[in-house]
This record gives structure tokens, C-alpha cells and sequence, in this order.
């Protein structure tokens, strides 16, 4: 293992489940893609993309049918014991120990993963507190909401300094102020200089915290970039609010002649939406310019759940990933 | 080690938020002994003839109760993995830094030191209130096999454990295997009077082999070469359902 080595390497990883059954399910299809030390690498995809299946091998729970899979240098198919000294996982299923109290959930979490008694108690009330746990700390788990379960879960993976950290779906079923917890914890975790290797359903979520994502669709990747490149990889749709102080008759007439996404008028509110490859957005400024006195003017580019539904839409199936960034 | 002794503490804690279970597991085997060995040994009053000699039924049976206690908590132990299941907590576990191995002895360890408990329970309040004539000098030897013969059932079904997705799957396999082992096995009866199908099938029992060597060691029955030849059976039963069992930990959970 060296520093200069990623911290995740895959290459043409497939993973085919019942490979011997009249009905095999081919979960990955020869995916490959590269997780820098340190970053916040997020793997987006539908349902049954193969997230979790991806998942699963790299935390040793299942061993791919072929391809490599390394971490930190080492082979995770061959190396399983050394690979799982290095990691800490959030798993999509709620894992608690229901019949425990929070804090010995976060006890025999810490003996685990070998921290001594002293510091098991010291970094327990800090993710207790991080997390607000506090009036809960002696409550039996399984009385607890699938919320608060789901907060001890994934306070338990703060409890230790692992160099790779898996969450599926971490902040499922959280309230915001939780959620907003939790991702300042991962954002934290990543300074301090850990990699974060997450699966999200949540496209915003992924978008503020990620430095890499990749889209993956039926086992292939189809797009892997930082967020605002997965963005361009949509068609340029531009988002364009704008609120007079009062409107001429008409307004929507000058509009007509382009070929806009959307066009509404509600009160004295136009919206529209322009494909920027289609339409220049800065001629259709400037006619809006003329309709009266403004007041108000939002413009937004395309967000990266419009990249994101566009992709897969284009990317289903087999053949090849157009979009995919190879640099 | 430290991974081994994480486990046991787990499992220390899971037991101990049930005194009731706690309870049933030390005392089941003394209560079994209690109503339906004396129950026997009133129907056999003049003893029944075992490996050569003439005991009672009682005494009998003692061994027969150990080794039904050893796979008892074998069962529950591997049907901890159904609700470890069910938690979620089971896929993560897998994901800690430990070998399968030490996964498994962590899990049983502490289950053979409950096994130990009930057997010394057994033993003692079978001697003191039934006046089973015990070996007491054999005891470590008796405990050794206890926990043994703990470890043996539960690392042979620890692999349907996990390969039986179902609980009520599992559930009805146990039924069958338990129905079929007790009764084609030493446990209730002497085997020397059974018809010769079911006497050889009774011998390739490894149920046979624990109980034998159990009887043995508490009250002095049977023949100490057959026995020697049953602890190695039972022995290389164990280490083949423990590679077993880590192989199945290792290779077949997600297929």
C-alpha cells in the first residue's frame, strides 16, 4: 500500500448473482472507475442500478464474478481481512442492535473496531451529542423511531477513524436538521482526510457534497465527472424567472417566434426554459427586457437531476456510454 | 483475539436483556430431567441394561439431557443469525475487521460458558436430588465435551443458517433434523436393542458420538475404545462443519 496509490480502484468489475441458476441477474457490467484519497466520490443510479452490488464487494460481503476491485492497494476479492481493518459502512439496511441502548449500540460499536474503554465513552457522547441522541442514550433502540434508528446507525461510524467510509443511503429517513448533521460530519470526515464513498438517491444532497460522481445505469457507468461537468453532460437547459413591476398587454407575444422548453405567465411572473444549444438565452433577455419594468430576475442553469434523468433516459441498456468522461 | 472477545461481549449483552431466556437455557435441562426422566425411570423401575452394566434410568438419561442442552443452544445460537438478520446487523458485522473465524468461535464462546453453567447445574441438582451416581473426577472431561459438542451443532448449522434465507424454513429443517438425530440416536435409549436399520443409523449419528462420550465420562458406561473412537468422530465432525461453516461465512451469503 502507497500514498501515491487511489484509494478505490475498479476495473471491469462484474458481478453476475445465481450464475448457475436458469436465471442469473447480472449486476455489474464490467464497471471501472477510479476514487482519489480524500475525496467525496458519489455513485448515482435508479433502483437495481447496481449501487449496492458495487457496494457490497468493495466492503467484502460479496466477491465479484470478475475484474478487480481494489482498495488502498489492496485486492478486496483476495485481501478481505486486511481491507475491512481499513473501512467503516453505513449499510442501506437499518443494522442496530435493537435489544441494546444507544450508548451500548456506540460501546460494542468501539469495541469492534479495537478502541479502548476510555475513548469508547469520550467519542460516544461526542456523536451523541453531534447527533442528538442525548435524550435517548438509555433508550432500548427498538423502542425508538426508524428515524432515531437510523441515526444511531450512522452515528456509529463516527465513532472511529477508518480511512475509507461506505454509506448507502445514509441520510435516509432522516428529518433536515439531521440531515443537515450528517452531511456536515461527512464534510468534516473529508477534511480531516478520509475518503467518502457514498450512494444517494438524493441528486441535491450529492451535489453539495460530492468532489466525483458517477451515474451508473443497468451495471455500466454512464457518466463520471465532478458535479458541475455531469451537469453539462444535460442538455443546456436555462431557467429564466422574471417579475415586472407591471406588464403590456400580450407579453407572451414577443416570445412566440423561439422554440422555448416552457413559457408560463402567472401574474405579473414570467418562467420560460431555453435550451441554451438551441436558443441564446441572451436574446430571449433581451426581448424580455422590453416587456416592462423588472423587478425581480432569476436565471439557473440546469440541475444536475436534469443531467441525471436525461443520462439514464439516454444511457439505458447496452452499447456504449457517450457521455462518459474518460479523461 | 480482541475481535473474539468483541464478539463474546455482543453476545453477553444480546443474552442478558432476556433474563427469561437466561433462565430457560440454564434450567431447561434439569427441568427436562426433573419431569420426563423421572417420569422414565418410574416406567423402568428395576433400571435399564446399558453398555454392559445396569443403571437407572435416571442416571441413564443424564447424559442424554447434556447433550440435548449442547444442541439447544446450538439452535438458538445459529438462529441468532435469523435475527441478526432481520436487524440489518448481520451484512455489517461481516464488514468489521475480523476473520469469519473469529466471527464464529466469538459467537459460540460464549455460548459454551452458558453450556458449561447448565451443565454444571445439571449435574450437581442431578446428583443431589436423584442421586445419579457422577464421576466427579471426570468432570473437567465432561465439560470439555459440553462445550465441544456446543460448538460442533452449532457450526454444522450455522451453514444451513445462512445458505436457508427462510426463518420458517429454517424452522421446519430444525424440526426434521432434530426429530430425526434424537431418535436415531443414544440419547433416550441403549442402542443395543434396537432393530439393526435403526441401530446403524443411530451409530453414524455424531449425536451418538457426543451423548456416548457424555455418558461415559458422567456415569462410567460404556466401553472406553468405542468411546475414544466416538470423541475423534465428533472431533473431526466439529473441524469439518467449522471450514464448512467459515467457507459458507466467506463464499455464500450474497451469491
Amino acid at each position: 500500500m502507497t500514498l501515491a496509490e487511489p484509494a478505490i480502484q475498479v476495473e471491469h468489475l462484474v458481478k453476475v448473482y445465481g450464475e448457475r441458476s436458469s436465471n442469473p441477474v447480472r449486476a455489474l457490467e464490467g464497471i471501472s472507475l477510479t476514487v482519489r484519497r480524500g475525496e467525496i466520490y458519489g455513485l448515482l443510479g435508479q433502483n437495481g442500478a447496481g449501487k449496492t452490488t458495487l457496494l457490497r464487494i468493495l466492503t467484502t460481503l460479496t466477491q465479484p464474478t470478475s475484474g478487480t476491485a481494489r482498495l488502498l492497494g489492496l485486492d478486496v476479492a483476495r485481501q478481505g481481512y486486511e481491507v475491512r481493518k481499513q473501512i467503516c459502512a453505513v449499510l442501506q439496511e437499518n443494522a442496530v442492535e435493537i435489544f441494546l441502548s444507544v450508548e451500548d449500540n456506540l460501546d460494542t460499536y468501539g469495541r469492534f473496531h479495537s478502541l479502548p474503554r476510555a475513548e469508547i465513552g469520550r467519542r460516544a457522547n461526542r456523536v451523541i451529542a453531534q447527533f442528538g441522541l442525548e435524550d435517548h442514550r438509555r433508550q432500548k433502540v427498538i423502542d425508538l423511531s426508524g428515524g432515531l434508528k437510523r441515526r444511531v446507525q450512522v452515528a456509529k461510524v463516527f465513532m472511529v477513524d477508518k480511512p475509507v467510509v461506505f454509506l448507502d443511503e445514509a441520510t435516509t429517513g432522516m428529518d433536515p436538521i439531521n440531515k443537515r448533521a450528517t452531511l456536515d460530519a461527512i464534510r468534516e470526515q473529508a477534511r480531516q482526510g478520509r475518503t467518502i464513498f457514498l450512494t444517494t438517491h438524493m441528486l441535491d444532497e450529492a451535489e453539495e457534497l460530492c468532489d466525483t460522481i458517477a451515474i451508473i445505469d443497468h451495471g455500466r457507468c454512464v457518466a463520471i465527472g465532478d458535479p458541475e461537468k455531469i451537469k453539462s453532460l444535460g442538455s443546456r437547459v436555462v431557467e429564466i424567472r422574471i417579475t415586472y413591476a407591471s406588464l403590456a398587454p400580450d407579453p407572451l407575444g414577443p416570445l412566440q417566434r423561439f422554440a422555448l422548453h416552457r413559457l408560463e405567465l402567472k401574474n405579473a411572473t414570467i418562467e420560460l426554459a431555453v435550451d441554451a444549444n438551441e436558443v441564446s438565452p441572451f436574446e430571449v433577455l433581451n426581448v424580455l427586457g422590453t416587456l416592462g419594468p423588472v423587478i425581480n430576475l432569476e436565471v439557473t442553469g440546469g440541475s444536475l437531476e436534469d443531467a441525471f434523468i436525461e443520462l439514464l433516459g439516454k444511457g439505458s441498456g447496452p452499447g456504449p456510454a457517450p457521455w462518459r468522461d474518460r479523461s | 483475539m480482541r475481535m473474539i472477545f468483541a464478539v463474546m461481549y455482543r453476545e453477553y449483552r444480546i443474552r442478558t436483556t432476556s433474563l427469561t431466556w437466561l433462565f430457560y437455557d440454564l434450567f431447561m435441562p434439569l427441568t427436562y430431567l426433573l419431569l420426563f426422566g423421572i417420569g422414565l425411570d418410574r416406567a423402568f423401575a428395576s433400571g435399564i441394561a446399558a453398555g454392559g452394566g445396569h443403571v437407572s434410568y435416571n442416571s441413564f438419561f443424564l447424559a442424554g439431557v447434556l447433550s440435548m442442552a449442547s444442541f439447544g443452544i446450538a439452535i438458538n445460537t445459529s438462529y441468532g443469525f435469523f435475527v441478526d438478520r432481520d436487524n440489518g446487523i448481520f451484512y455489517e458485522f461481516l464488514t468489521y475487521p475480523m476473520t469469519r473465524a473469529e466471527f464464529l468461535i466469538g459467537k459460540i464462546l460464549f455460548n459454551c460458558g452458558l453450556s458449561v453453567i447448565q451443565a454444571i447445574l445439571t449435574i450437581g441438582l442431578g446428583a443431589a436430588l436423584l442421586g445419579i451416581p457422577v464421576r466427579w473426577g471426570m468432570s473437567g472431561v465432561v465439560f470439555a465435551g459440553v462445550v465441544i459438542g456446543t460448538a460442533g451443532w452449532f457450526f454444522f448449522l450455522t451453514s444451513f443458517a445462512l445458505r436457508i434465507r427462510r426463518n420458517d424454513m429454517f424452522n421446519t429443517f430444525l424440526n426434521i433434523a432434530y426429530f430425526l438425530l434424537m431418535f436415531a440416536s443414544s440419547l433416550f435409549y441403549p442402542l443395543d436393542g434396537l432393530p439393526a436399520w435403526l441401530r446403524n443409523a443411530s451409530y453414524a449419528n455424531p449425536l451418538t458420538w457426543h451423548t456416548d462420550v457424555l455418558r461415559y465420562t458422567t456415569i462410567g458406561v460404556g466401553a472406553p475404545e468405542t468411546v475414544l473412537l466416538e470423541a475423534a468422530a465428533f472431533l473431526a465432525f466439529l473441524a469439518v462443519s467449522f471450514a464448512v461453516a467459515v467457507r459458507t461465512l466467506q463464499h455464500g451469503i450474497l451469491k
